[in-house]
């Protein structure tokens, strides 16, 4: 499904990537853990297109989406969460939503000016977005501003936008970091539930406990390197993986 | 052809001094202070009040004029961008606000001094004498040689001085110098005062060759922001490389078009670096909002 | 009564000019030095068209709009793919080459001696001569720009615009193509901004390149700015305030020789204490942060 070859990225001399290979399944629940630094986040950047690599490439199935632009390759059905969370902070939890969602008629300028059949599919938008709120757990908020919202709550509106996009493959950078305990449960068991309806989840995480719950897969990256790969309970195991990781 | 090249090193040494002030100035303050412009032209006109309106001597007029560009800058630093850097002001609102600060000052300028134009020469303008095969009076050359020497001069001042250390520190990365202890305030208004200053001395110099207008701010300020993207802003050899391009693009298409292109042609050129490299010959790459 | 018609008749003029750069300025964030350029454009190809072939209004403004659109693409095609600030700095080369060509192609602008004798313009054999008729003609094409702007702002484009100003990464991560929608709103404001220009050219009938200079469109700026930025009824109240401010001034007993640079320098007070201390201004939403 996602295949990374070769990727390859440095900045100002530090090497980010190096000679990434990765071959990811069309659904599951994948987790990407390793110390501050270790180029996941790069990984994410690149495999999305905002950033380019110094060599190598990233398929989606057949297709190389290696130099596509960020919006071509999430119209592929690529989604995204953010380290520092993105949205919007003046506009309400529900128009963040209602932005993720694809394909919307009214965005293209004719049918924006005349409003031909615009106010029905903003109507279905709205109801599909309004499922997705509730099903993150605010709908109370619905009306407020994004900015407004606790930090948790604002992780889960990202997901929440990330899910409205309707893509295959969700990339989520650290959903539970820094989130209040009955909050990560509840996130945890939403994306136990996604992996139900057949999509690829990959999540950079540090929290090792939340790892060992929902990922299928782990894969630990150090220094730009790929240096383990496995069943959680294997890898995380393994006494050279937790120095690397905590020492 | 000597001839051009003549005058665009001429022409050349006025804009670098421009283009170095307005770049220490982004390199610091991190925005584009187009009130950079308005300074240029109150520092002729002050060296003209004072020398010839007021008849005291020339050089006395050029001082006045120069520590008047420094002090204009450092107000708009002191009084207007410290006061939005305190309060978290977006490099856009920064730049919002110099372009404010631009129309208050030319106006004024205007007010006061009214429209027409005024002569810094108190001396006939001469036909100058052959030079390698082309014109060039005694005040151009004392024009090149002078601001070479103010190159020099900040060159020095930035690399070989305990100021001049700390302020690159400044420019190259904001949040290390503060993190090292190194008032980025004051670097900041040593980088509006200096900039300014030269701005000043690039007015005078220029007001000695040729009349001032009260258009010569937006002129000014058009071969700062133009030498300075063609160039590289920041860098001493980009501000002086980024005029010389500059300059010669205006002399020689002189030869083909009326003079009046002149000015657009600079705006031309500036136009297509922005579109094909906007970090100028010698700039570094300027890195995208980091994700 | 004929002076407060002219001045009414400016206010709306000016209400078309900072609506239409509000779209991009405060709905997209793109601040743009280069709204007189177009306004002068449209002034100048619509008279023009007026003078040599005598041209229905709705012709001239046809064929301003494609011209201006085109300039508009072509510079901004390229232009939209670099970083914002240095998009301002395009806008700026953009505005002191449209004044250059309005100052020196004399054969075609008559140069810094303008274009008199620019006829009364008539819309499907209306012929539009009268201060009314003229107030009647500018506010029929300031309501369009209006509705156009609502009409987009209202509309899930109006959500990628207020993204595009926010986060613009967000935007880009959930398949929206930011990029094209920067153009065309760079496009539309130029357009809207010409149509203006249109009219201004034959409601003054003689027009020259001192009416769209680099102050021209910073005393724009200043009107989105103290309407405020990204709200709909902002540039109106802003062409209210920054248009009879002078002529307050004027009654208050300004000589004229001092009115235009005394004008001028309260525009530029107006920006750089809204910058300071308020810069959404009055109405609007956009405090103009990157």
């Amino acid at each position: 499904m996602l295949r990374c070859e070769r990727l390859t990225k440095s900045f100002d001399g530090v090497q980010a990537l190096a000679d990434i290979q990765l071959a990811l399944p069309s659904s599951g629940i994948i987790a990407i853990i390793g110390p501050n630094g270790a180029g996941k986040t790069t990984l994410f950047n690149v495999i999305t297109g905002i950033l380019r690599p110094n060599f190598g490439k990233t398929f989606l199935g057949d297709k190389d989406i290696t130099s596509l632009q960020p919006h071509l390759i999430a119209r592929l059905g690529v989604a995204r969460t953010f380290q520092d969370l993105r949205f919007m902070r003046q506009v309400s939890v529900s128009d963040n939503v209602m932005l993720a969602r694809p394909n919307q008629r009214g965005e293209n300028f004719f049918y924006a000016l005349t409003r031909i059949g615009v106010a029905k599919e903003e109507a279905v938008n709205r109801s599909v977005c309004m499922d997705l709120i509730r099903f993150v757990g605010l709908e109370d908020k619905a009306d407020r501003l994004a900015g407004e919202l606790s930090y948790g709550q604002q992780k889960l509106l990202t997901l929440a936008c990330c899910i409205a996009t309707g893509a295959r493959i969700l990339l989520l950078d650290e959903p539970v970091a820094g989130v209040y305990p009955e909050m990560i449960e509840h996130i945890l068991d939403f994306l136990l539930k996604l992996k139900v309806q057949d999509k690829l989840i990959v999540l950079v995480e540090h929290d090792l406990t939340a790892v060992r719950r929902v990922a299928d897969q782990v894969i630990v990256m150090d220094e730009g390197h790929i240096i383990a790969e496995g069943p959680p309970v294997e890898v995380l195991a393994r006494p050279e993986i937790m120095e690397a990781y905590v020492g | 052809m000597e001839q051009v090249l003549v005058n665009s090193i001429v022409a050349a040494s006025v804009y670098a001094l421009l283009s170095l002030g307005f770049g220490l100035i982004f390199s610091t303050a991190r925005f584009f202070h187009f009130a950079h412009g308005a300074v240029y032209a109150w520092a002729a006109y002050v060296a003209f009040t004072v020398s010839a309106l007021w008849g005291w001597p020339l050089a006395i007029g050029i001082i006045c004029g120069i520590v008047a560009a420094a002090a204009l800058g450092s107000a708009c630093e002191l009084v207007v961008y410290r006061t939005m850097r305190r309060r978290g002001a977006s490099t856009l609102t920064l730049l919002l606000s110099g372009l404010g600060l631009y129309m208050v000052m030319q106006n004024g300028l205007s007010l006061v001094f009214g429209d027409g134009n005024k002569a810094l020469r108190t001396w006939p303008a001469g036909e100058g004498f052959a030079l390698a095969g082309a014109r060039v009076t005694g005040v151009q050359i004392a024009i090149v040689i002078a601001a070479s020497l103010l190159l020099i001069a900040v060159w020095l001042l930035l690399h070989r001085t305990g100021v001049g250390l700390r302020f690159r520190a400044v420019s190259n990365d904001q949040d290390l110098a503060s993190a090292v202890g190194t008032h980025v305030d004051r670097s900041i208004l040593l980088a509006f005062a200096l900039g300014s200053a030269l701005a000043g001395g690039a007015a005078i110099l220029i007001s000695l060759d040729v009349d001032m207008t009260p258009n010569m701010g937006f002129i000014g300020l058009m071969m700062a922001v133009a030498a300075s993207i063609v160039g590289g802003i920041g860098s001493i050899p980009g501000a002086a490389l980024g005029a010389l391009i500059v300059a010669f693009a205006q002399q020689l298409s002189a030869w083909w078009l009326p003079s009046q292109w002149q000015d657009p042609i600079a705006f031309g050129i500036l136009f297509v670096f922005l579109i094909i490299r906007p970090q100028g010959v010698f700039g570094q790459r300027i890195k995208k909002a980091s994700i | 009564m004929t002076y407060l018609l002219h001045v009414a008749t400016m206010i709306v003029i000016y209400t078309m000019l900072a609506c239409s750069l509000n779209l991009l300025a405060g709905y997209c964030g793109l601040v743009s030095i280069a709204h007189a350029a177009f306004y002068g454009f449209g002034a100048y190809v619509g008279a023009l068209l007026a003078i040599r072939f005598g041209c229905d209004l709705l012709v001239e403004m046809a064929c301003v709009t494609l011209v201006v659109g085109m300039v508009a693409l072509l510079v901004g095609w390229p232009a939209l793919r670099i970083l914002d600030d240095y998009f301002v700095l395009v806008t700026f080369a953009l505005q002191a080459i449209a004044f250059g060509v309005f100052n020196n192609c004399v054969s075609l602008t008559g140069g810094p001696l303008g274009l008199p004798g620019i006829p009364p313009p008539s819309l499907l054999g209306w012929r539009v001569s009268t201060h009314l008729g003229f107030l009647g003609l500018t506010s029929l094409f300031c309501m369009i720009t209006l509705a156009f702007s609502f009409l987009l702002v209202r509309s899930p484009i109006g959500r990628i615009l207020v993204c595009v100003r926010e986060d613009e990464v967000f935007a880009k991560v959930l398949g929206k193509d930011v990029v094209r929608v920067k153009i065309s709103l760079f496009m539309i404001s130029a357009c809207f901004a010409a149509v203006a220009g249109v009219i201004y050219a034959h409601y003054t009938t003689f027009i020259d390149p001192t009416s769209f200079t680099i102050n021209e469109s910073i005393f724009v700026i200043s009107i989105v700015i103290i309407g405020g930025a990204g709200s709909l009824s902002g540039p109106i109240v802003g062409a209210v305030i920054l248009v009879t401010l002078p002529e307050v001034l004027r009654f208050a007993g300004l000589p004229s020789d001092i009115a235009a640079n005394s004008r001028q320098i309260i525009y530029g007070t107006v920006i750089v204490v809204m910058m300071m201390f308020r810069p959404q201004g009055l109405l609007g939403k956009y405090r103009f942060e990157r």
